[in-house]
């Protein structure tokens, strides 16, 4: 089911446990983050290797232990991986404050799991010159704590770091724009893959598999069969829920995901000094519900519909996910004005009910009738 | 036992809050009436200060929504939320309020004369995701108010350095210009400075009457938090002051006499997360076994001193602190805080209200048990909601209380 495009990514995504103690064994030293919302690049200027911490795709035993069943399943996925050994190759953990479930998560992890250095970095949410200020003087700080675990921070540094991680976004925002013109062949099974193992391994690596994979891509492509959609939602870890909508008659053009599109818009930011580059890349990004509000978003989410031409919108949100679920009623009523047909499905830690699923699915691609 | 019952009351003042709630209600629709602007903010900022110094009138959306499960009115509320489309997976203060100002609101048959409409929101930056979404949908169904986003760092208490101060207090100096340029008044500092030092006076009495739980037997419980209306809704006002007094003078006399609220004090119990608030019944049921609750978690939220001298610093630094105070933005302070309340009120055992409308007051509650056990306190996990009673099992809830009373009264030497 994995093309061959995408091999060599799954190839990683599968071996993560292994890809991670042979970073570790060349002397790398890691740091675990959940949320994109993290300083990825100052994480990496400072010396270490960020990794995103993803959930599992097994149900949970351990995990109970320590969080109660009403968190995200992705958030308890990654503990129970966490518990399982899947990550004792982590130094650390850095946390962008997004959510109160993340940041919840991330105290428990230092607690039971160790996590040195250890860090939750608050976010502005509003664009004025104090934020940016403020924002940088938490950077700073971030880097201080780094420096102390053993880090090397600099500016030049820095500038390396944003340079790897914007030549990344570029390649990625490339691959974005052939999948908007229909011309990918790729699944977003296939897609998603790609972006996990971005996740995993080192930025320079990546790069380079990225180069290859855009190099082997035929120039043309069939646009394939199935309804153009846009997924909309916070983080997919298994692809499957994303094969069982292409199955059913759909064809992910576009997505609005922290595993996706919303990790790699904008490319870069501008500013003065690499650190308000940083910056200015944070203050401009795709919005992620647990930063902004549904207003915000939505002229945004309709601008992707249109530019992909995607004809119909499927939410896909871990359950409980309150950032989500909260911003679901005034997008869809938006969506619904708009004549846009919309669907949503829950990704309940349990595994999805793959037949009534696709049942569902099928039913409102065939409504659609592309 | 009932699914929704009340708490009894036995300090005479416990039993004037009635009174004391009706009157600030009444407060709130007489600014609307008058034309004193209504304000729309979350609890436990500094927003409050500034709103009784400037003479505007601040409302609490969350705090309406204890008031709505004494009324019963969540499962009509819920119904509105849920029928827009909201997840019944949502914190159950933001399908309240929301499902409120969509149905029940401006109606006929509102308790208290319901909420006046808002002239202005101030939605929170810093709190928790859900008090955000809930503004964010207030915004929505009040167009026409003016709002404010201020911006508060997410920072524990223990991380907070001068960049965070600064910021917060950037943040209550753009907050003051805001109210000025709406409401066209301006802000006297030294009423501001009278304000704080009101406030100020609030929390020592507030931490006064919570070290009067330290008694044995305490002569204040859980049942009669409801004490607290008035450091949501009236800090920095002279009746706030005046109750508090009344409250601590009772306390004292009843301390001093030895007056317990139960005859006969077996057990002192711990409170981790929200009340039931549709049922504060569930504190009776401790107390008909001989168990009372002496201390929790979510009244630390105004054990903080303000500083009058320097009124917009000691804002920020409560707005700051408040809310990092009692939920998982570092859950190794709010541990630190279980675990020495515990050794202060002298507490046999603890409950811990695993709250699945409460995330972050939930989250890290299972390292508060083990640590709880490390010193030989033993704790329960209830599984409950503070705003839904669909989430709440009474049947479940009795067979384990009863097995957990009863091993901490056999653990004290009393026979069954
Ligand atoms: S899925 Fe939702 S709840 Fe989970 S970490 Fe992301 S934003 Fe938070
Ligand atoms: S999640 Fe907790 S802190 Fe946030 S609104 Fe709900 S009850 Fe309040």
């Amino acid at each position: 089911m994995i093309s061959d495009l995408a091999r060599p990514f799954d190839e990683i995504v599968r071996n993560m446990d292994q890809e991670l103690q042979t970073l570790a064994s060349e002397g790398k030293r890691l740091i675990g983050y959940f949320c994109t919302y993290t300083p990825v690049e100052l994480i990496h200027a400072s010396g270490f290797i960020p990794v995103r911490i993803l959930g599992d795709a097994g149900t949970v035993e351990k995990a109970y232990t320590l969080t109660p069943d009403f968190i995200c399943p992705y958030l308890r996925k990654a503990v129970e991986k966490g518990l399982n050994g899947s990550y004792k190759c982590l130094d650390g953990l850095v946390q962008g404050y997004t959510c109160d479930a993340a940041c919840g998560v991330a105290n428990i992890w230092e607690a039971n799991m160790g996590a040195d250095p250890f860090h939750i970095l608050p976010l502005p949410y509003v664009d004025q010159d104090e934020s940016r200020s403020f924002l940088r003087s938490g950077l700073e700080d971030l880097a201080e704590i780094l420096k102390r675990a053993g880090g090397d921070f600099s500016q030049e540094r820095l500038a390396d770091s944003l340079d790897i991680y914007g030549r990344i976004r570029t390649l990625m925002s490339e691959l974005y724009e052939i999948r908007y013109e229909h011309r990918l062949p790729l699944s977003a099974e296939d897609f998603l893959t790609i972006v996990q193992a971005g996740f995993i391994t080192a930025p320079e690596r990546y790069l380079s598999m990225l180069h290859d994979l855009i190099d082997a891509l035929p120039e043309t492509c069939d646009p394939g069969e199935g309804v153009p959609i846009l997924v909309s939602g916070s983080l997919i870890e298994e692809t499957k829920v994303l094969r069982i909508i292409e199955e059913s008659g759909g064809r992910v053009v576009a997505d609005d995901l922290c595993t996706g599109m919303r990790n790699f818009v904008p490319a870069y930011g501008h500013g003065s000094d690499p650190m308000d580059q940083l910056i200015d890349r944070f203050m401009n990004r795709f919005p992620c519900p647990s930063r902004s509000s549904a207003e915000y978003r939505l002229p945004r989410l309709l601008d992707l519909m249109k530019h992909s031409k995607a004809c119909a919108m499927v939410f896909v949100f871990q359950k409980y996910c309150t950032p989500h679920l909260s911003d679901y009623p005034f997008l869809n009523d938006a969506l619904k004005d708009k004549g846009i047909p919309s669907i949503m499905v829950e990704l309940d830690e349990t595994g999805i009910m793959e037949g009534q699923l696709k049942t569902r699915l099928e039913s409102f691609f065939e409504m659609i009738g592309w | 036992m009932e699914k929704s019952s009340k708490s009894k009351k036995r300090l005479n003042t416990a039993k004037e809050l009635p009174l004391i709630i009706a009157e600030y209600y009444q407060e709130c629709h007489e600014a609307k009436k008058e034309g004193r602007p209504v304000g729309w903010m979350p609890p436990m900022n500094g927003g409050i200060e500034l709103f009784y110094a400037m003479g505007l009138q601040p409302v609490f959306p969350e705090n309406w929504s204890p008031v709505c499960a004494a009324f019963g009115l969540t499962h009509k509320n819920f119904e509105v939320c849920e029928g827009m489309g909201y997840s019944r997976d949502l914190c159950g203060y933001l399908r309240n309020i929301i499902g409120y100002v969509h149905g029940m609101m401006g109606g006929p048959d509102n308790p208290l004369g319901g909420l006046p409409e808002p002239d202005i929101i101030l939605p929170p930056q810093g709190g928790c995701s859900p008090v955000m979404k809930i503004f964010q949908a207030l915004m929505r169904r009040f167009p026409q108010a003016r709002t404010f986003y201020a911006d508060m760092p997410q920072v524990a208490i223990e991380n907070i350095r001068d960049h965070h101060m600064n910021y917060a207090v950037f943040e209550m100096k753009r907050l003051v210009n805001f109210l000025e340029e709406v409401t066209g008044r301006k802000l006297d500092y030294d009423r501001l400075k009278e304000v704080v030092r009101l406030s100020d006076k609030a929390c020592e009495l507030w931490d006064e009457i919570m070290s009067y739980r330290r008694f044995i037997p305490t002569p204040i419980s859980a049942s009669e938090i409801g004490i607290m209306f008035v450091m949501v809704t009236r800090q920095g006002t002279q009746t706030a002051v005046d109750y508090l007094t009344r409250v601590r003078d009772e306390l004292k006399e009843r301390a001093e006499q030895k007056v317990g609220i139960l005859e006969n004090e077996k057990v002192r119990l711990f409170w981790d997360n929200i009340p039931l608030w549709y049922n504060m019944g569930l504190f009776n049921y401790f107390e008909k076994m001989g168990g009372v609750v002496v201390a929790e978690t979510y009244s630390a939220a105004w054990s903080l001193r303000l500083d009058a001298d320097n009124p917009m610093e000691t804002l920020a630094r409560k707005t700051l602190t408040s809310y990092p105070l009692v939920s998982c933005v570092s859950i190794k302070k709010r541990k630190e805080m279980v675990l020495k309340a515990c050794r202060e009120y002298a507490i046999d055992g603890a409950i811990l209200h695993r709250n699945k409308s409460c995330v972050p007051i939930t989250l890290g509650q299972m390292d508060i048990k083990r640590e709880l056990e490390e010193m030989d306190i033993p704790a329960l996990i209830i599984d409950a909601d503070h705003m839904d009673d669909r989430n709440f099992s009474t049947a479940q809830f009795q067979t384990r209380a009863d097995a957990f009373m009863e091993m901490l009264l056999s653990r004290k030497g009393y026979s069954l």
